[in-house]
């Protein structure tokens, strides 16, 4: 739930003309100067970097020679599988420098080491089972350098007696307790619904950005660098609105099939769906007024919200009459001109198509070797002074491998003979 | 109020309510800010007034809702209807750092709490706004709740069953999400500030912080003009990937195979070594090609056996499983309790409850909740005393003419 309120707008922002996001490679972002080390496979690390790199980080994306697994997840243009083209990786991995590294060999951890040594962070996601042998050892990278940060997300945490299970997306969304509350109402013989995605990595990714930038905090007091732990379970455990903590008050179990408390659902229109939600009695009498006060709406049994509460099955049908041969568009502005909180089931081409969304320029068109010009998500915030900036794509397979290494006092016969090895 | 925390000494005037802006704020508590969140009687935050209450007895400090979000906060009283209250406002800014808000866009403006009016103030302020739609662009004054993110954002239009129609995520999740983002952005300004000694205003969008979370689904668009279709709990490149029955009401577990490796160690922990060498079972086209007889099949081996079996049985084989808990299993957590995420403060009014804790582990410092959350305007006193110099005899008659309800 979130805010409400009155109808202004900010005029102020607007005139300024600090309202528009143009993407402005001539100012850095507020994290510039920071150097990151990322050693992340799909989303959660990967997330964590991108976020950080797009505010003006430099990442330094740590690969095996065999790619990021979000390499291998697609969407491809034409459904072509090709590793350079997986919509997952592009999106996760813009602003990053890209080299690989095979950390299972002693080689390739020194050369780790190497880079660590000039980081503020490391950020990974290896599972806490396979983190020695890939080197993400804190104790051994605070010796090389006192100063660094290692942020560890995994799926339980490393500590605890489910630290070594075997994880996926859904066996998280699973574990955070979040799949339980989603699915079918009134259907106990349909199971709990993942939500679309990758949505325990995301929340993964955002906890170890926070807590990887608060580390970054710490040593502005302490001058050393830390292990921080990041549980993929307790970032959800954590997000799940007034649910979790309804057993600790009142001994209540949240699910699916109690979803409905309040009246609020997808009823189809002529060419779309819309999102009904009226809480307030306020707002109620918006969307009366807006179904141009039927009769059925005078009657007793909708007369308040906990009536309309009681009373959402015969409330939901004839709500999904007066829907159905409306428009989608028309309804939803319409409805929000009266303050009443509507809003479109958007789909992709909406959201592209949003003249909202593109007022704020909020998508950012990129640029990719391999697959041409393309619009992607951009920054769900703007900074007034250090605006976000898209300054590459998504790195392909190791392609800054010479100037990363060469950095690091590599010379390229030296790059040549690990690239033989099979080491990079 | 320990000084080794990483945001010890960073004071934050919060103007947020609900859901979105205290998740927000409350990240910055648990790092050691001083938050003080600014409250009214005349309009009493939301989550102080729905359930879960304190053995459901209501009341304005027993909601578990607000009392979960604002760990670690202050709270005082303000009516900023009044000029006074406003001037007292304004001189807490004066006084801190960071500004959140996450009203409609405009409103802060209209009530005399702008950007530009803050940073004449503070001229080094951050002030962060996360309204629903963005304090720029034509739907801006649109109203939104968090519910209505899933469905704005183009999630719901993702997620759901093959043949029903998009889905809610049950619960309200564009509100955390947004609020996530908002406490990372607010550290990257901090960070650039302590570095230069500039502030800004940062102008964080829901929704798009929203639609950040679905790159996968935009970039099928963007890439083939067709998003993603709807297929409930089934994976394009994983099978079986979804939940199956186990004995019990309403018990299920979830199961990933992710490889042909882990397929043949799933038939080994079913139980059932011919299933591996089943042809309609045999790759990963197969397997989605008859995933409907698959998942029958599966579902007659779960139904056997509890949630828990099942996990035992798959993870000791190296199979992703793990049951769909519910909120009671998680405050009842042998895992979570080993790991000390569980908060355990007395408050007031509802005593020792089990609260969800910080979503980190630090080596070093000892970031935890310090403080249960706040009775509604319980440190008014003190934070005009403290913070702002205000003597006794000002706050009575701040108090007399109803400047502080």
């Amino acid at each position: 739930m979130s805010s409400t309120n009155s109808p202004t707008s900010n005029a102020q922002l607007q005139t300024s003309g600090a309202g528009l996001r143009t993407p402005d490679a001539s100012r850095s972002g507020p994290l510039q100067g920071i150097r990151v080390i990322e050693c992340g496979n799909m989303v959660s690390a990967p997330y964590a970097a991108k976020l950080m790199a797009d505010l003006g980080a430099e990442v330094i994306k740590v690969e095996s020679p065999a790619g990021d697994a979000s390499r291998r997840r697609g969407p491809y243009p034409g459904n072509v599988p090709h590793p350079e083209k997986s919509g997952t990786f592009l999106y996760l991995n813009t602003n990053k420098l890209g080299v690989t590294l095979n950390l299972e060999v002693a080689k390739g951890q020194e050369i780790l080491h190497r880079l660590v040594k000039e980081a503020d962070l490391v950020i990974h996601n290896y599972h806490p089972t396979r983190m020695a042998e890939v080197g993400m050892d804190y104790d051994i990278l605070r010796q090389i350098n006192p100063r660094v940060v290692m942020t560890s997300i995994s799926p339980f945490g490393q500590t605890g007696p489910n630290r070594n299970l075997h994880a996926q997306e859904l066996t998280m969304w699973s574990a955070g307790g979040i799949v339980y509350l989603g699915g079918v109402s009134g259907r106990p013989d349909m199971p709990p619904l993942k939500t679309f995605g990758q949505q325990a990595g995301f929340q993964g990714g955002v906890n170890a950005a926070n807590g990887s930038l608060a580390a970054l905090f710490g040593r502005f007091r302490s001058g050393k660098g830390q292990h921080v732990d990041i549980s993929v379970q307790e970032c959800l455990v954590a997000i799940m609105e007034n649910n979790y903590i309804s057993w600790p008050y009142d001994h209540s179990i949240s699910s699916r099939l109690g979803f409905r408390l309040i009246p609020q659902d997808v009823f189809q229109c002529r060419d779309g769906f819309i999102y009904f939600l009226a809480i307030e009695d306020h707002q109620w009498k918006g969307a009366v007024e807006l179904m141009g006060n039927p009769d059925w709406a005078a009657m007793d049994i909708f007369q308040d919200f906990p009536s309309r509460s009681a009373n959402w099955d015969v409330l939901k049908t004839l709500l999904e009459e007066w829907m159905a041969d409306k428009s989608l568009q028309e309804v939803y502005h319409a409805a929000q001109a009266r303050r009443v909180p509507f809003a479109p089931v958007s789909t992709m081409g909406d959201l592209i198509n949003s003249k909202h969304l593109n007022a704020r320029g909020f998508f950012a068109e990129i640029s990719h070797p391999q697959t041409g010009n393309l619009k992607y998500p951009g920054a769900p915030y703007r900074f007034s002074a250090t605006p976000w900036a898209l300054r590459r794509p998504a790195p392909c397979l190791g392609q800054h491998n010479s100037e990363v290494y060469g950095r690091i006092g590599l010379s390229q016969a030296e790059i040549n003979e690990l690239k033989q090895q099979g080491t990079i | 109020m320990s000084e080794n925390l990483p945001l010890s000494g960073v004071r934050i005037a919060d103007f947020t309510w609900v859901w979105a802006g205290p998740f927000a704020t409350v990240q910055l508590a648990h790092l050691g800010a001083e938050v003080i969140r600014i409250e009214t009687q005349q309009r009493v935050c939301v989550t102080r007034r729905i359930p879960p209450f304190a053995e459901g007895q209501p009341g304005v400090n027993r909601s578990g809702y607000y009392n979960q979000y604002n760990q670690g906060k202050e709270s005082i009283f303000l009516n900023l209807k009044d000029p006074q209250a406003l001037e007292i406002a304004k001189k807490l800014v004066a006084a801190s750092d960071v500004v959140s808000e996450n009203f409609a866009a405009g409103v802060m403006d209209k009530m005399g709490l702008g950007y530009e009016v803050m940073r004449k103030i503070k001229s080094d302020i951050i002030m962060i706004s996360m309204s629903g739609y963005g304090a720029v662009g034509p739907e801006s004054p649109y109203v939104s709740y968090g519910p209505a993110q899933a469905p704005l954002s183009g999630l719901s239009s993702l997620t759901g069953f093959a043949d029903f129609p998009p889905m809610h995520v049950g619960f309200s999740y564009g509100d955390p999400n947004g609020g996530l983002h908002g406490a990372f952005a607010v550290l990257a300004a901090l960070m650039h500030r302590a570095r230069t000694g500039e502030g800004q205003y940062i102008d964080l969008s829901q929704w798009e912080s929203s639609i950040a979370i679905i790159g996968e689904g935009m970039m099928a668009y963007t890439m083939n003009g067709t998003p993603p279709s709807r297929i409930g709990n089934r994976d394009p490149h994983m099978s079986p990937h979804g939940l199956f029955h186990c004995q019990g009401e309403d018990r299920w577990v979830s199961i990933v195979v992710a490889s042909e490796e882990e397929w043949q160690r799933f038939c080994q922990g079913v139980g059932q070594p011919g299933l591996a060498i089943d042809p309609r079972f045999s790759s990963l086209e197969a397997r989605k090609k008859n995933e409907d007889a698959l998942e029958a099949l599966i579902t007659t081996w779960t139904e056997m056996l509890t949630a828990e079996e099942v996990t035992q049985k798959l993870q000791a084989v190296g199979v992703a499983a793990f049951p769909a808990v519910t909120n009671k299993e998680l405050a009842e957590d042998p895992h979570l309790q080993n790991r000390g995420f569980f908060v355990e403060l007395p408050h007031p009014e509802v005593g020792v409850r089990r609260h969800a804790g910080v979503p980190w582990i630090f080596s070093d410092m000892p970031c935890q909740v310090r403080r249960p959350a706040p009775c509604a305007g319980q440190d008014t006193d003190d934070v005009l005393r403290r913070v702002l110099g205000y003597s006794p005899d000002e706050i009575a008659a701040f108090r007399a003419k109803g400047v502080l309800t």
